[in-house]
């Protein structure tokens, strides 16, 4: 019972939106006879075919996975050394990765913005600016699915094991400990690009075409395609998630997100 | 084949002692079980031969030669744990194939090593198989197949059969032991169950508070154990008043002979407490000169063996082992003598 009431929760706005979407008959002439007709994805291609869509996109998809990168190559090792040589800094890192929430994006901004004009302003101008806000807000995420991944998967008896048979660390972290955590990898970078690909504070205030912005924009001119975008980018990302959790689990490797 | 040494090793964890003072010495061939109590220091002292920990004090020496510094990859010991750990990823063949691997043998090598221990530990079915697959004892099969494909100097083994059901455990323990014979790798178990240890081992060290209590074979272990905690960790023990009567010991009203100092002198104490194994004491339903009368209270039938709970008036519950025929004439209720049985062995004084 609980269960149906959040899926009604969750799934009822997802469903108006669809409808105000995809079909054309107002609200106000909404009844059992209108329900099934009207239906078009016309708007959708509307949506598609505007150029600055592709732009924003690829700026989007070259920020997320700008993002990921930076995320993993900090917090990857810092989360193995935490589970395998160091459990004090586990309680460390989980603080620290929480602190860019503390802080309201305007104020991370304004504070960002107000040190690097005068000493980098290219800096700024340029859209990658946001990958580094990016990679902050999304540290809680990254960090707590390397971390329960590595946990799930017994990391470190997985490295005494290999150690003990004579492979050197980077043999093991190659060899045993990448391949063991790709799941969870593969968790961070999921949970990093989804926020990526629907943040907006960030890019809005510092001016950046990104697909979040550009969503914003196309609605106020486009509202029916702009929701009819809104729904697709949200169906396509839950899709890829899913194949990818999908072929992970036929090899024996489960995603855990526990934790975060 | 490798002897090992280990003296005067101390670790400390923050402000717990995990190893106090341990000496422990594991002959080429052989294979010692650490037996003891959670917390006892058993699997510190694995981690410290395996070299995953560092000793706080004492020396680790390997065929003489010292280990104490020498990181575990250079060490050549194969490890078997608890949780299996196998590498997810790879499949059977591949986690046996690992360490052959990472040394650089050559294809045919690793091949020819791979395929007689699939063999040996019956994984030919399951070596194209991802742990994800296997059941928990095949899992183990694997590890340990993984863990002497690079022939170590030393076999360790983590609680190995702790993760798995009774009968699966009883199989792989001989599977274990006929391995260890046909490889004749010289091996270190750790576990908490006694019957595994007394069962699978040459040798047995029992350990408590990060200390060793006794080493010796599993025989000598049960019937002469060295202290009151060897004897009650050691099988099932009841607790009986001891008193002097002529210059010898006396349970039950039964001259016995002792294990451990003999406080007989003239300054010892004239009573004692002592650990008398349930196949010790004797049960008769006809009057024993000197014997003390109890009730029988319960019966459990264990096999060959029926154990008999006794009330008796001043010792209170005792339990004996006794053979099918003698317990076949007793019943619950019954009166009977209850003494300790000559010739049945020592008993420890406390």
């Amino acid at each position: 019972m609980f269960l149906a009431a959040v899926g009604l929760f969750f799934a009822l706005p997802q469903l108006a939106m669809a409808r105000f979407a995809f079909q054309n008959v107002p609200v106000v002439h909404l009844d059992l006879s209108t329900l099934g007709t009207g239906w078009s994805v016309a708007r959708l291609g509307e949506a598609l075919a505007e150029p600055g869509l592709w732009e924003a996109a690829r700026t989007s998809a070259v920020l997320a996975t700008l993002a990921v990168l930076l995320n993993l190559v900090l917090l990857l090792p810092l989360a193995v050394l935490a589970e395998v040589r160091a459990p004090w800094l586990r309680p460390v890192l989980t603080g620290v990765t929480l602190l860019p929430w503390v802080v309201p994006p305007i104020a991370l901004v304004v504070g960002v913005a107000a040190t690097f004009r005068p000493l980098a302003p290219w800096f700024l101008s340029s859209p990658l600016s946001l990958v580094p806000f990016y990679a902050l807000w999304a540290m809680p995420f990254t960090y707590r699915a390397l971390d329960a991944g590595l946990r799930a998967v017994g990391a470190r008896t997985l490295v005494e094991a290999a150690r003990s048979l004579g492979a050197s660390w980077p043999t093991t972290f190659r060899r045993v400990v990448a391949p063991a955590t790709s799941a969870s990898v593969v968790a961070a970078c999921g949970l990093t690009a989804a926020l990526v690909l629907g943040e907006f504070a960030f890019a809005s205030l510092l001016l950046k075409d990104t697909l979040p912005t550009y969503l914003v924009v196309y609605q106020r001119s486009a509202p029916q395609a702009g929701m009819a975008l809104a729904l697709a980018v949200m169906v396509l990302t839950a899709l890829a998630l899913g194949g990818v959790v999908h072929l992970l689990r036929r090899r024996g490797l489960g995603v855990t997100t526990s934790g975060i | 084949m490798a002897s090992i040494e280990m003296s005067g090793v101390r670790k400390e964890f923050g402000a717990t002692v995990a190893l106090a003072d341990l000496h422990l010495t594991v002959r080429a061939g052989e294979l010692v079980c650490l037996l003891g109590p959670s917390g006892c220091g058993k699997t510190t002292a694995l981690r410290l031969l395996a070299g995953f920990e560092r000793p706080d004090a004492g020396r680790i020496l390997v065929d003489g030669g010292d280990v104490t510094a020498v990181p575990p990859r250079r060490r050549g010991f194969g490890m078997v744990f608890q949780e299996y750990s196998l590498f997810p990823t790879m499949t059977a063949r591949a986690n046996i194939e690992f360490g052959l691997r990472v040394r650089r043998a050559g294809a045919r090598e690793r091949a020819a090593t791979v395929d007689r221990l699939l063999e040996v530990t019956r994984l030919e079915p399951h070596a194209d198989k991802y742990p994800h697959q296997m059941s928990g004892g095949q899992k183990q099969r694997v590890a340990l197949a993984r863990a002497i494909a690079t022939q170590p100097r030393l076999l360790l083994l983590d609680e190995p059969l702790s993760a798995l059901d009774a009968q699966v455990r009883e199989h792989l323990r001989d599977e274990i032991r006929r391995l260890q014979q046909e490889v004749g790798v010289t091996t270190v178990l750790v576990t908490h169950d006694q019957h595994e240890a007394m069962a699978i081992a040459d040798r047995v060290a029992v350990l408590r508070d990060g200390v060793v209590e006794q080493v010796d074979a599993p025989r000598t272990l049960y019937a002469r154990p060295a202290t009151p905690f060897v004897a009650e960790f050691v099988g099932t023990t009841n607790r009986l008043p001891a008193r002097v009567d002529g210059g010898r010991w006396h349970v039950l009203g039964t001259p016995v002979e002792v294990v451990g100092p003999d406080p007989t002198g003239t300054d010892a104490p004239r009573t004692a407490v002592a650990v008398v194994r349930p196949e010790q004491v004797g049960v008769s339903r006809a009057v024993v000169a000197g014997a003390v009368g109890g009730t029988v209270v319960g019966m459990s039938f264990l096999g060959a063996l029926t154990r008999v709970t006794l009330e008796l008036p001043v010792e209170g519950r005792v339990v004996a082992d006794l053979l099918g025929e003698a317990a076949d004439a007793l019943a619950v209720g019954a009166a009977v003598s209850v003494s300790v049985r000559p010739g049945a062995g020592a008993v420890v004084l406390r």
